[in-house]
């Protein structure tokens, strides 16, 4: 099943797959990392002029890292914006993604808790470094096969 | 920070017996902090300098710190702010350790001798401390800065070894060899409360229908 922006991306060529509709009727599309930072100029082109957030999450031990985009158009006038999806999924060994900073500025603090985080490396992000976590910290905590140290925390304490 | 260091002033100095401990680490870094790991024991406020420290004899088969020199004409430097204003530090209710060399008595703060890292034991006073069980926790901190040998300098690491250190009080405490201290000031047991042993052999429990 597609959408509109799955049908005009097939017309004009750019490769992508379509994971179908979310509970909200948001139509979703997978991208390849070494496509994603042109196909997000050509979005931006295309309208779709807001970034509503960027999170990314871990999609299963052993397997691949996500990092989702949810774009949609800010107008005047408009009761529905239009609004797409877009996950680009990265290996785990190699997760590096680009950066769409340059397109969407808002997605700066995010990219760095999603590097924070997980450990996606975003090519050409201009400062990319922990934002959560201590700087010195080491590991990726929302990993799904991330150990924590056997820390001495306060409520250890009774 | 200015107000953090004269607590510590005010919380180290007062005490009898006095449980820091400056160990040189070996530590490596981006800028290259190498060096080996020794230790000074610090002994007390200048009251008891007159007494000559007892030669204890070494156990064998426990790490025995090693010693270093004491340091005269210490000062407070680079606390300021334009030094980041910051330290590396790891601190938790029963140990402090800090990347840098403090005095004993006068409490100086010097970070320019980051290649050492001072520890300072229960400056609360929530156990009982002997010399001996002491002496047992600077031997085990002597023996984690020589395995983290190697290791970054960072409070990651830093942190790291106060929580091997507080485990291994709570080990202790569960073993018997140290105590609550009952007078202490903020008395809350924050290592577990104490608790009967069932499982002692010698305590039978009284039937109360006799």
């Amino acid at each position: 099943m597609q959408g509109n922006l799955s049908a005009w991306l097939v017309k004009h060529g750019l490769i992508h797959r379509s994971l179908g509709f979310d509970y909200q009727g948001i139509e979703t599309l997978q991208i390849k990392p070494g496509d994603w930072h042109s196909i997000a100029v050509i979005l931006y082109v295309y309208g779709y002029n807001y970034l509503r957030s960027q999170c990314a999450y871990d999609v299963a031990p052993g397997g691949l890292l996500a990092s989702v985009y949810h774009l949609t158009r800010i107008e005047y006038g408009v009761d529905q914006p239009e609004e797409v999806c877009i996950k680009v999924f990265a290996p785990r060994r190699d997760p590096r993604i680009p950066s769409v900073f340059w397109v969407w500025k808002s997605v700066d603090f995010q990219e760095r808790e999603s590097y924070d985080m997980l450990g996606i490396y975003y090519d050409n992000h201009p400062r990319l470094k922990r934002i959560l976590m201590p700087e010195s910290w080491i590991g990726w905590p929302l990993r799904k096969d991330y150990i924590a140290p056997n820390f001495y925390e306060i409520q250890d304490a009774h | 920070m200015a107000s953090s260091l004269s607590s510590l002033a005010s919380m180290v100095v007062w005490k009898p017996m006095h449980k820091s401990e400056n160990m040189i680490s070996k530590k490596r870094n981006n800028n290259n902090f190498v060096v080996f790991a020794q230790q000074e024991v610090q002994e007390s406020t200048s009251l008891q300098q007159e007494e000559e420290k007892e030669a204890a004899k070494p156990v064998k088969g426990v790490t025995q710190p090693r010693p270093v020199e004491p340091q005269v004409n210490v000062e407070s430097k680079n606390m300021g702010r334009q030094y980041g204003g910051q330290w590396l530090s790891s601190t938790t209710r029963h140990v402090r350790i800090f990347a840098a060399y403090i005095d004993p008595e006068t409490c100086a703060f010097d970070q320019t001798q980051m290649d050492k890292l001072t520890l300072i034991l229960d400056p609360t006073d929530e156990f009982v401390w002997t010399p001996e069980t002491c002496s047992m926790v600077y031997s085990y901190f002597q023996e984690l800065v020589d395995h983290y040998e190697g290791a970054p300098l960072t409070e990651y690491t830093l942190r790291l070894i106060g929580s091997d250190i507080e485990h291994y009080i709570r080990k202790l405490l569960y073993e018997g060899q140290i105590q609550y201290n009952m007078n202490a000031r903020v008395l809350n047991f924050s290592m577990g409360k104490p608790r009967v042993g069932f499982s002692y052999n010698e305590y039978q429990a009284e039937d109360v229908n006799q």
